[in-house]
Formats: structure tokens, sequence, C-alpha cells
């Protein structure tokens, strides 16, 4: 008695099916949209705010009349798809099998977004050189693996781009100045390390230790927390017994924000630095702590995802972000995936085709006055180029909860305020 | 000493959290595992009934509280009670409604990391030169007042009563005249209330989130496999153990084996002794 | 008042009965009788990505295949052997890894690495769970519930094989049909091996570890190495597929020990037919597809997904394949009593 109940079976997928072959047929067909496909793990702050600011993107292209391919010009049109892969007890190969649904069926031109999870996002780059689809990386993985493996293997994966940020640079080019800066205006010299148990978050502890430490730091304890740690008062009263003076977060997981609401039931008399601190990056952070998080400072990785005047795009992009969603940019990914947006444009106008290695030799080429900065790729490896002068490449955000405000505090070339202390560590 | 304090707040903590799961599993061998789900939704009700209707705080938590009563019950009356005395087909349909509750209040907006319930007391105390806040001090009270109740309920209330009976031996329960299914619906209510008042009590420490709920499950279930599936004493002994463990591996190896230590401690006590260090079960349901 | 002097009798078919003994075959009828379902079963899978067009169906339709494999494991655990395990993350994340380490350090082709992981991992997997094997019911169901998780902690902890950036850049099939058709081949293989097997004198034992493991054990056999083997063979199956799916996805990472591997087989096993051995792999073709074509609805797919299971564990806990088996072997009819 299989047979019906195979023959149904059978019968309705191959319905399902019918039709997805003909959409391949129409690709060329004049002012089809050109697809950019967003793997994005929506249910999240990476995901979702890099969803909302591609579709802002790609609305103000389609509202200027599209993107000019050769002679024709056609609209954009954002295909994103949840991956859930920042949720646990979900394999990444769910994640590519949505890189690979995007490219098949939804016949996307180009992958924008993520995989956020840094595990997904390493494992896509091989489905991508297989596909040889271009990619441009906008938000969740920081691993300098991701570039590293481009350089070293050029002609695989050249196909893949990363428009936001990258640790190595993020730790010597904005945390340690910024540390620095801490250092020459308290006088502070004693850290605490407190970072969540997953290699970029070990990773980038362990290089900010080392290089804090070189510069006149003293590294007065580490802890690595698992992910979804809900208690944390052992850590910083260890913190508070070696005089720990800043705190050192790097943590993605929601439960960061129960960290700061025992620094500051405890009054640990130490500044909370958070490199990365998911938690304490969205606007809604304040409320959610009742102002405990007042002081906490935290990196949103690219300049615009907190107000600030990097560029004159940067205050433009916050406005009309506001206007439609109704609050700030919230937080990482959302001005990078607005500008992959601009910057595929710009290469495919340039490259005048759709074709992949056309598409790649022209991002190569990409010099644009962006967001957050000049973006240009470094042609080895893909990267973007980081400074921390606008005028010279992405610059990063780091930011000081003051009085219920995102104040932008860090490249000192944005700023527009300064970096306080808890009135409990004043002596 | 603060390995002291903070072990203990951390031990009732885990015994908050495992104590409905125990409960219902002692009564009527029902392994709860929307147990989590549970927690997670409490919260969220709990804020709705505060942020959209504008209620008082403590109005919010008693009918929050009441309406997952009615919901544990509405669980045992409407699905457990089709699928009952198959452990597997009990394990599946009580994960996939957990599953389904927590997905569908994700799909309700339901995400992201800005949901927060008041702390009940604002402000932080000093025990022995460790500041504490009150919120955790709250919880221990909490969690006392709990445990004894729960005592005294199953030692001098007819219900109570009617709960070991069934705990101990359901047949002989059921010839004296204690009707299973009525007893199960209310230790059903009883646990949702219990994992309500866990996350009403726990959850002004830090964030409403979705995910929080596979963890509390996996701690409940490491408690009551450690104390022994179904028995009270040992749950609450052993979340002290697994409680002090986290904390003491914090303090002097690394906090990053926190999880380990206790997803180990399931798998040693299983091996070891699957009743648990206080279980009931004779040796050989559980052994071949 | 006269329908309760009415019940239901279920009768056998004559066919069946008649086609019951080899010898008895007489017919072309019979000989269809007996033959036609395997048969389409088996051209059904063979011909299946050949009438699907799409690519990213097809890739569906192996991962559907890794799912086979493991429900099968499940199923034969379950209802052959007497346990229930919950391990299927276990199992995928042991293989995955194996083969994945096996391709990055010694260069082995997918040829190599697919059957040298199934039977390593499977041989790590056993020697694991050994310890657990006399626990019974939910106590065993525990135990492999937990350990994908914590191997998965600890990988994380120690920083070992990749830690939480995983093993990348495995190394891939030279061809896709040989990519797709080997899944395929392998669950056709699996399937009526294991159906073969349990209808031999050592199926015959493991029945007898799950109804009744005393009389088992009074015939002077192991009741722990019986299991062992049990295990073996499960396991066996499922780091197959996690072998696979690394190659597939040239890539091996911790999610493998996520828990939709454990839990997705089950579903299938309960919505196809627990027992029937056939019912979970059809369930995992009808089950995974399914839950590919919600994805358009984001996370209340999994809402779907959850109620579909909870309606057939309350209402259909037989599944499928049992209903289905009843109604081509026997008939109904209304009888006076």
């Amino acid at each position: 008695m299989e047979k019906p109940k195979r023959r149904v079976g059978v019968f309705s997928l191959v319905l399902l099916l019918v039709g997805l072959p003909f959409l391949g047929h129409q690709a060329n067909a004049a002012s089809k949209p050109i697809v950019i496909g967003a793997p994005l793990a929506t249910a999240f702050l990476y995901g979702w705010d890099a969803e909302r600011a591609m579709k802002l993107a790609a609305e103000e292209i389609n509202a200027k009349g599209g993107v000019t391919v050769g002679k024709e010009k056609r609209p954009l049109k954002i295909e994103a798809i949840d991956t859930r892969d920042l949720e646990p007890g979900v394999p990444v190969s769910d994640a590519l099998l949505v890189v690979e649904k995007l490219i098949l069926e939804k016949n996307a031109d180009f992958i924008v977004g993520g995989p956020v999870r840094s595990e997904a996002a390493l494992a896509a780059m091989d489905l991508l050189s297989k596909y040889k689809k271009v990619s441009i990386l906008t938000t969740g993985a920081l691993t300098p693996k991701y570039h590293q493996r481009i350089a070293e293997e050029y002609d695989k994966f050249k196909y893949c781009f990363r428009v936001s940020g990258e640790v190595g640079w993020m730790v010597t080019g904005e945390f340690l100045p910024a540390l620095m800066h801490i250092k020459a205006k308290y006088g502070l010299n004693k850290l605490f390390i407190m970072v969540q148990d997953v290699a970029h978050a070990r990773g980038g502890g362990d290089a900010v230790a080392k290089l804090a430490s070189e510069k006149g730091w003293e590294i007065v304890g580490k802890e690595i927390y698992p992910t979804g740690t809900t208690d944390y008062s052992v850590g910083l009263l260890k913190a508070k017994r070696e005089n720990a003076q800043v705190i050192l977060i790097w943590m993605d997981m929601p439960e960061s924000s129960i960290l700061l609401k025992q620094w500051y039931d405890m009054k640990i008399p130490a500044l909370p630095f958070g490199t990365i601190i998911a938690a304490a990056e969205q606007p809604g952070f304040w409320k959610a702590t009742e102002g405990k998080g007042e002081y906490c400072m935290a990196s949103v990785v690219n300049a615009g995802n907190a107000p600030s005047q990097a560029t004159p795009w940067t205050m433009k992009f916050v406005d009309a972000y506001k206007k439609k969603y109704g609050l700030e940019p919230e937080g990482y990914g959302t001005s990078s995936s607005y500008m992959a947006v601009y910057v595929l444009k710009d290469a495919v106008e340039r490259a005048g085709s759709l074709n992949s290695d056309a598409i790649v030799a022209a991002l190569e080429k990409t010099d644009l006055m962006g967001v957050y900065g000049r973006i240009r790729f470094n042609p080895k490896n893909h990267q973007v180029i980081p400074s921390t002068d606008p005028k010279e490449g992405a610059v990063g955000t780091i930011f000081q909860w003051q009085a219920g405000k995102r104040v932008v505090v860090f490249p000192s070339t944005i700023a527009v305020g300064e970096i306080k202390l808890p009135p409990w560590m004043k002596k | 000493m603060d390995i002291l304090i903070y072990g203990i707040i951390n031990s009732f903590s885990l015994a908050l959290m495992a104590i409905g799961f125990t409960l219902v599993y002692g009564i009527s061998r029902l392994p709860n595992f929307a147990h989590g789900a549970l927690y997670v939704v409490t919260g969220f009700l709990v804020w709705s009934l505060i942020n959209l209707l504008k209620l008082n705080y403590l109005v919010s938590i008693l009918l929050a509280l009441v309406i997952m009563g009615l919901v544990g019950a509405a669980i045992y009356r409407f699905v457990l009670i089709r699928v009952r005395g198959m452990a597997t087909s009990e394990i599946i349909a009580t994960y996939a409604l957990g599953l389904a509750i927590l997905e569908f209040l994700r799909w309700g907006g339901f995400k992201g990391m800005t949901y927060t319930l008041p702390v009940f007391i604002e402000g932080s105390v000093t025990i022995g030169g460790i500041p504490v806040d009150l919120q955790r001090i709250i919880v221990i009270g909490i969690g006392i007042i709990v445990i004894s109740f729960m005592w005294l309920f199953t030692h001098f209330s007819k219900t109570g009563l009617a709960f070991r009976g069934m705990a101990q031996d359901e047949h002989a329960a059921m010839m004296l005249g204690i009707d299973s299914d009525r007893m199960a619906v209310i230790a059903m209510a009883m646990g949702s209330i219990l994992a309500g008042l866990s996350a009403i009590a726990l959850l002004p420490l830090g964030n409403i989130v979705v995910e929080a709920g596979y963890n509390v499950l996996i701690l409940s279930i490491a408690v009551c496999i450690v104390g022994g599936l179904g028995s009270w004493v040992g749950a609450i002994i052993a979340s002290f153990m697994i409680g002090f463990l986290q904390i003491i591996t914090v303090a002097y190896i690394e906090s990053h084996f926190q999880m380990v230590v206790a997803l180990l401690a399931i798998i040693v006590t299983l091996i070891l002794k699957p009743s648990g260090l206080f279980g009931r079960q004779k040796e050989l349901e559980e052994r071949v | 008042m006269d329908i309760q002097e009415r019940r239901k009798e279920r009768l056998d078919r004559g066919i069946k009965v008649r086609t019951e003994g080899i010898y008895a075959v007489s017919s072309w009828q019979e000989v269809t009788y007996l033959v036609l379902p395997r048969l389409i079963l088996i051209v059904g899978l063979l011909l299946l990505p050949l009438l699907i067009p799409s690519l990213y169906w097809k890739r569906v339709v192996s991962i559907a295949g890794i799912y086979g494999l493991l429900a099968l494991g499940f199923d034969f655990l379950a209802h052959f052997v007497g346990l229930v395990s919950l391990g299927g993350a276990f199992f995928i994340g042991v293989g995955g890894y194996t083969a994945a380490i096996l391709d990055k350090s010694l260069g082995l082709s997918p040829a190599f690495t697919i059957p040298m992981a199934a039977v390593g991992g499977a041989f790590v997997c056993t020697l694991l769970l050994f310890p657990a094997l006399p626990l019974r019911g939910v106590y065993f169901a525990i135990v492999t519930l937990m350990y994908p998780l914590a191997l998965m902690r600890i990988i994380e902890a120690l920083n070992i094989f990749g830690g939480t950036d995983g093993i990348l850049g495995v190394s891939s099939f030279p061809n896709r049909w040989i990519e797709q058709y080997c899944i395929i081949f392998t669950v056709i293989f699996a399937l009526f091996g294991l159906r073969r097997l349990v209808n031999e004198d050592i199926g015959l034992v493991f029945r007898g570890v799950k109804d009744n493991d005393q009389a088992v054990r009074a015939s002077g056999l192991s009741i722990t190495f019986y299991k062992a083997i049990a295990v073996f063979i499960a396991s066996g199956l499922g780091c197959l597929g996690g072998a696979y799916l690394s190659h597939i996805y040239m890539w091996s990472g911790i999610s493998q020990f996520a828990l939709d591997f454990s839990v997705i087989p089950i579903a299938a096993t309960v919505i196809g037919g627990g027992g029937t051995l056939v019912g979970p792999v059809l369930g995992c073709f009808f089950l995974v597809p399914i839950s590919e074509w919600l994805r358009e609805f984001g996370t209340l797919r999994i809402v779907f997904y959850s109620v579909i299971l909870m309606a057939f564990i309350m209402f259909r806990s037989e599944g499928i394949m049992v209903y289905a088996q009843r109604k081509y072997h026997q008939f109904e009819r209304w009888v006076k009593v």
C-alpha cells in the first residue's frame, strides 16, 4: 500500500517544482529585477537589522530608477530567508541549505548579508565558490579566518567579500587605541577580561590581553563564560578583589545584559568596556536594564550603527532608517548591510554585466565614500580596508551609554562626546 | 565567602527551576519537556500584562500564575492524557509542544534582548564584604518558601498525601479511590505554576529571551536526574550539588566548563546510578 | 440501537494468506501483490532525483536521505531492540567529524572516508555508549540526548577540532550524480538489509532483548553484547549520514551535534509508523520537503511542524505505514454480534 501514498507525495512534489525552472528562463528578460539573496538569522538582532537596512537601500535605489546594467535599468529585489543559524539546536547545514535555496531556487544574482554565525559563514564559502556566486558578508561573522582563507586560496574564494569588520583590526585599530585613550585620560591600567566561550571572543580576548599588556596595562584576570550563563557574580567579585579598573567584555549572547545589571547592583568600581556586546548595542538596552547599563561602552563595529557625523552620508542614513522603522539603526550589521547594496550597485554599473568574474574585478576597484567612511576592498583578501579616519577607510564606532543615549566616544575623528566614569569609581 | 553566598543563590535558582519538573514527574511519571517553554511564556505573559494592559506588577504576577495553572491543566487534559504511559510519546509530545510555544513567541515578535521584568526591590546589601543585590536574596526567600510549602503540602494536605500515594504506587492509590487523571491535572497545573514562579523570581535578574527555555530545560533535567527522577528531597540536594559545583568550577577551574559540569553530571549519574542519589525506583526497572 | 450490536471485524485478505509461504505463489497476481510495493518504493526512490528538475530540491532529497538513515537507526533500536535513542545528533556529529578529520589529515577521497567514518564512528559511538547500555527506557534516552550536548560543549571548551569555527574545506564529491545516488543507494540498501536482519536469527534475539530480556539471559546469551551490536549498526548508519553531510557541505562543525538531528528522525518515525522500518524512511521523505516548503513562513514553520507532530502522536500514533499496511493486507467489515 505504499503505492498511493508515494504517488501523491511524488506528484505534489513534481507539481510544486514544475514552475521553478521557468523562472530561470526569464532571468534575461528586460528589467527583470536583480535578485539579492540574504541568508539571515532574522530572529536575532544581527539578522533583522541587516534585512531592514538592505530593504531600505534597495527601496532608495529603486526609487531612483534602479541599477544600470549595460544599457538597461533594472530594479533590485531583496530575498531574505531565515537561516536560524544563531539558534541552539539547529545545525549549520540548515543555513547552508538556505544559501543553496537562494542560489538555485530564488535565482539570486548575489548573496549579501550572512550567514551570521561564523561557523556557517565559513562553511558557506566553499558553497559559494562551488556556485561561483559573488557574496558580500555584512553582518555576524568577524573571524579573521574568513579573509585569511580568501588570501590563501584566492582563486577558489575570490567571490567572497566582507564589507563589515574583522577582529584583527578591531583589536589593534580600535579597542587598543580606545584603551590607551582611557589610560591617558583617567590613568587606569588594570584590565579584567570577560569573554564568551566562542572562538572569536576567546581569540579576541587573548589578543587584547597580549597587546594591552605590552602597552603597559596590567591584566588582572580573565573569565570565559559558556553561552547562556546567567550569573556573573563570582567573576565580578574576582575583578573587584583584583582591583580591576576596566572590564573588557566580549559576548554576543543576550545574557550579557545580566552581567551589566550585576555590575551596577554590586557597584563594581571598574569601567565596563564592551568590545562586542550584542545586548548593549540596541537602543532598547537602556529601558531593558532600567538605566543600569549606564557607562557601558560598546562597539557597533561600523560607524552609522549609532548616530555620528563620520561622513555626510551617516546622518542621512540614520534619519532615513529612523523614518522608515521608527528607531535608530540598532547595531552591528545595519550600516554595513545598507552599504553593501550600494557597493554592489556601484560595481554592477561599472562592470556593465552580472557576470561573476567581471563583478569581482569591479568590486576590487571599489572606491566609494559611504556611510562609514571610504569603502575600498583589499584586493588580496577582499576585506574592507579599515581606518580611524573616515577619509581613508571604513571607520568603526565605540559609544558609551550616557543618560539614556548612545554617545559615540571613539574614534576621536568622529566622536561626539567624552568617556565618563561611573560616580562610584571616583575616589 | 563569595563562593558560599553565590553558591547558595545559584543552588536556589536551580532548585526553583527544577522543582516543577520533578513534581510532575514524581507524581504522574510525565517528563514535561515543555517545562522550559512554560518558564519563558510566564516571563512574556507578565511583561505583556504590565506593558500592554498597564496592570500593577503584583496583579500581573498573580494573574500570570493563575493563567499558567490553567495552561498546565489544559496541557494535561487535552494533550498528555492521550499519550499517558508511553514514555517516548510523552517526551515527543511535550517537546513538540514546548518547541511550538517557543517558536510561536518568536514569530509573535518576542525576539531580541529588550524584554525585561522589573526587580521587586531595588538595591543591594553587603554580606560579609560581598555585595549581593536584593533580588537575589528574594530568590533565596522564594526558594525557601516554595520548598517548605511543598513539604507541608505533601505531608499534611489531603491532595498532597494523595500525590505521594500516586508517586509510590499508582495502582494501589487508584484502588483507594484516588483519581489518577485528576491528580495528574493538578500536578501539571502546579508544575506550571512553579515554572512560572521561578521565571518571575529569576527573570528580573536578566532579560527574557526565547533561548533561555532550552537552558532551563537542560538544567532542570540535570537536577532531577542527579537527585533521582521524582524525588523532591533528591532534587533539592542535587541542585545544591550542581549549584556549588558550577560556582566552584568558575572560581577554581575555568568558567567555560560550567555547562560541561552539568551535562557530565547527568551522564555520570545515569551510568553509575540511574535512579539518582535519592531515587526510589527499583533497580530492576531501569537496568537489565 | 442497531449500532450497538455491530462491531468491526478485521480479516486478512485471501491473497495475503496465499502469498505468505513462498511455495504457494502461483499466479502473476500474487507475485505482483508481493513485489509491487517494494518495487514502487525502490523505483520511486531511484527516479526521484531524475523527476525533480531543481538542483535545490535534489539537495533536499539528499538531506532527507540523511534523516532517513537516522530514522532507520532509531526505528531499529526502538522497536526491535527496545533502546530508545535520542542520539541522532551524536551519531551525525561523530561521523561528520571523523570523516572531516580523515579527509583533512590523510587527504583521502570520500570513497574511503565515508565507509571509514561509518565503521570508525560506529565504533566510537558504541564504545562511548557502552556503559549506558544496561539502562532502560527513559534513562537510556536521556543519556543519548545528553551526549551530543556534552560533546559540543567539550569541543567548544577545549577548542579542539577547529573549535567553534569547525573544520573547513573538506573535499566534496567529484560529481553531483554520484553524490545524489550515493545516499539513495545507501538508504535502499540499509532499509532492505535491516529488514532482512531483523528476520534472521539474530533479529529474534534482538526482539527477545526488547520483549523479555530475562529469557535471553536464561538462554546463555549476553544482553549487553547484543545491545552493543545493535547500537553499532544504528550508529554506523548515523555516522555514515554524518560523513556524507560533511562531504556535501564541505564542512564539519559543532552544530552537527544539534538537536534537530535527534528530533526530526523521531518525528518521521512517529508520522511514518514505528516498527515498520520503511515507515520512518518515508516519513523523512515527507517531512523534510514539507519543512523546506514551509520555510517561507519563517519561524512559524517550526510551529506548524510541531503541531503536526503532536497531532500525529495524539490521534494517529500508529503512523502512516502501519495504517497503510493494514489496509493493504486486511479488509474490514461490520458484523452483527
